[in-house]
């Protein structure tokens, strides 16, 4: 689709402006999607949570609240920008910019179904790990910046909580890769072709867990927001900030949500392979499902259990939080690349070709 | 393999506008009132009495420096596995050998108490 | 100029931009992310030179761990400026001799005698399809065993060292550890110890006075 508008535009003007403006295309269409999606996952959060809890969620502003998450927007974008006399003010308004630069700059890597993938590269995981782990920096440098006791203890806490979390998640990472044997994450969903039982959620199970729940940890969500604990230290990092400053470290943070989903469903559970493939009856009665939908409704269950987790898990205190991430996670993963390597080395499974 | 990374530079520089637009458009259309008191450092209600920046328990930097190692340890790690059958056996051999090292350091980290938090 | 010599000068531009503000600025923090920012130009130079693994890994590694503690330690030491500046006369010709020795050596490696193209040949440009990172695994792991395990040595004593420099158990005054395996190996016997007791029988005296208080 998007090759014929290049050609199309490549008739009338030089060829680089028509590459360009097809690459601007295709990020509007992946952003905007997602910007809408951050929007209407902070309204599913709050009707989830309501039901769970038996009350009734937002449901004044238009029919059941469904204009809620616009009219947040709206009131965010009239809100003052409060600068703080203390603190750093390059720095203060950096952060932000630093949260969410690289929450959508790994987007561009992100297949969406077969061949939908703006920029299909070789190192796709490497270079989903790599600019996921410069988020950091928002959480580090507002907390700073914002000379403020509270922004700082949460910075310091989520931050540790952030690395901790990633070296269990790249662990898990890899023994995926060993199970693929390609970084392209393209490629790594075709390798679970072929029906439910080729999804690496299987021999991967323990892996599944541990990345998702680190997962969990690094987007500081609940049980593992104590980054943010608003009873002990008010909101964390972002306490100084206000207005349109706050909502980009919240979309930041929504954003990362979405791709660890994203993620996860891309390497455990199948990506766009409909979970019917290969069962006689069930294969050919949805086989009209388009793969994008099938990889939809993964991420979408998936982020059901992050606000599933919200409203069931109290917040784990941070000597436990950092136990389960060192002395459980990791070894766990450590032992999981050994079994994967043996398993490789007698080839057991249809996994492994 | 550069036509691949074109849109990664175009979303790069399309994720700090996302950045910055916003804040811009915030800081035109809210109102600016700033008073001594709405600029202070939140702290409930009370005068801040200390410069927030402090120092802070030396197991922070150790966390940190582990990170430091066991990240180059991923980083050696992903390009053996997906190259696990180029390699052979000797190549499973000389990983093995390698994460054997690196666990004996954790299994040191982990007797010494480098782990716990009170 | 092709666009991407453009891209290449824009990140070289960069990245020396960002070195001279790093050693410049006065704020620690401040500099700490301006090589921030070196470091991510530097990874787009790479990248431009098709070199892919590298380019990421020194994100990862440099941007995502190294630059992290530099930023702790950076941060949150509050280093006074004035007492750190003391010493500068006095240490300047030592510093600038340094200087001059590295720079030296820098050029007896990749100087003009050694670099430029006739020297390295014209990198290879690739397709879509080509592994750079197979391309890197394959000799590291097999011809380059011994180095590799090395490394590995090197790790070991990277975490030797820190937690030899930095660990310090307080003691159980000090502090309140847990021990979770511990709490979850307990059983019900260990803390609850069921004693059987022989029914002790009041005299049943308050149903004697409701049956009256009906009766009435």
């Amino acid at each position: 689709m998007f090759e014929t508008l290049q050609h199309w535009l490549s008739t009338w003007m030089w060829d680089w402006l028509a590459v360009l403006i097809t690459i601007l295309i295709q990020a509007v269409v992946i952003i905007l999607p997602l910007m809408l999606v951050v929007a209407y996952l902070t309204y599913a959060e709050r009707k989830v949570i309501a039901y769970m809890q038996v009350r009734m969620g937002p449901n004044r502003v238009g029919p059941y609240g469904l204009l809620q998450p616009i009219a947040d927007a709206v009131k965010l974008l009239f809100k003052e920008v409060v600068l703080p006399s203390q603190s750093n003010i390059y720095l203060f308004l950096i952060a932000p910019v630093l949260a969410i630069a690289p929450a959508i700059a790994v987007w561009a890597a992100i297949p969406f179904a077969e061949g939908w993938v703006v920029a299909d590269i070789d190192a796709g995981v490497l270079y989903v790990l790599a600019i996921s782990s410069i988020t950091v920096y928002g959480v580090v440098v507002s907390g700073w910046a914002s000379n403020s006791k509270y922004a700082f203890l949460g910075a310091l806490r989520s931050s540790a909580q952030k690395i901790s979390y990633e070296i269990a998640m790249g662990f898990a990472l890899v023994t995926v890769l060993m199970v693929a044997d390609t970084m392209n994450l393209t490629q790594i969903v075709e390798g679970q072709k072929g029906g439910i039982w080729h999804w690496y959620l299987i021999p991967l199970l323990p892996m599944f867990v541990v990345y998702f729940i680190s997962g969990v940890a690094e987007t500081n969500r609940a049980p593992f927001d104590i980054a943010e604990g608003e009873s002990e230290i008010v909101a964390g990092f972002h306490v100084e900030y206000s207005g349109m400053a706050f909502a980009v470290f919240f979309l930041a943070e929504y954003a990362m949500m979405i791709l660890i989903s994203y993620m996860t469903a891309i390497m455990f559970l199948g990506g766009w392979w409909s979970p019917f493939e290969g069962i006689p009856v069930l294969e050919t009665l949805f086989a009209w499902v388009p793969g994008f939908w099938w990889l939809a409704l993964k991420v979408a269950f998936l982020l059901f259990t992050f606000l599933w987790f919200r409203a069931t898990f109290p917040r784990y205190r941070y000597d436990q939080l950092m136990r389960l991430g060192w002395k459980v996670f990791i070894p766990l993963t450590i032992v999981w690349v050994f079994v994967v390597m043996l398993l490789h080395y007698y080839k057991v499974g249809p996994w492994f070709n | 393999m550069l036509e691949n990374y074109l849109p990664i530079l175009v979303f790069v520089v399309l994720g700090i506008l996302f950045g910055v637009g916003p804040i811009v458009v915030g800081y035109l259309l809210g109102p600016q009132k700033p008073d001594d008191e709405k600029l202070s450092p939140y702290e409930c209600g009370f005068e801040a009495f200390e410069d927030a920046r402090m120092k802070f328990d030396v197991r922070f930097y150790l966390v940190a420096i582990l990170f430091i190692i066991f990240d180059l340890e991923i980083a050696f790690l992903f390009p053996w596995a997906v190259v696990l059958d180029e390699i052979g056996t000797f190549g499973l051999v000389s990983m093995a050998v390698f994460l054997a090292l690196l666990v004996v350091g954790f299994i040191y980290e982990w007797r010494k108490g480098a782990l716990e938090w009170e | 100029m092709s666009f991407e010599q453009l891209v290449f000068y824009a990140f070289a531009g960069i990245s020396s931009l960002a070195a001279l503000m790093m050693i410049t600025v006065r704020n620690p923090v401040k500099a700490a992310l301006w090589l921030v920012l070196t470091f991510i130009s530097a990874a787009g130079v790479w990248l431009l030179a098709e070199s892919e693994f590298l380019g990421l890994v020194l994100i990862l590694v440099y941007v995502g761990a190294v630059m992290v503690l530099f930023l702790f330690v950076v941060m949150m030491l509050d280093i006074n400026l004035a007492e750190m500046k003391e010493g500068f006369a006095q240490y300047a010709p030592v510093g600038a001799l340094v200087a001059l020795v590295v720079f030296g050596l820098i050029y007896l490696v990749v100087g003009p005698e050694h670099f430029g193209l006739d020297k390295t040949g014209l990198p290879v440009t690739h397709g879509p399809d080509y592994s750079n990172t197979k391309e890197i695994a394959v000799p590291l792991y097999t011809q380059h065993a011994y180095a590799f395990v090395l490394a590995a040595v090197l790790l070991l004593v990277g975490i030797v060292a820190a937690i030899a420099l930095t660990l310090r158990r307080r003691g159980p005054r000090d502090a309140l550890y847990q021990d979770i395996d511990a709490q979850v190996r307990v059983r019900a016997e260990d803390r609850l110890t069921m004693v059987k007791m022989a029914p002790e029988v009041e005299p049943d005296v308050s149903s004697k006075n409701e049956e009256e208080e009906g009766a009435k």
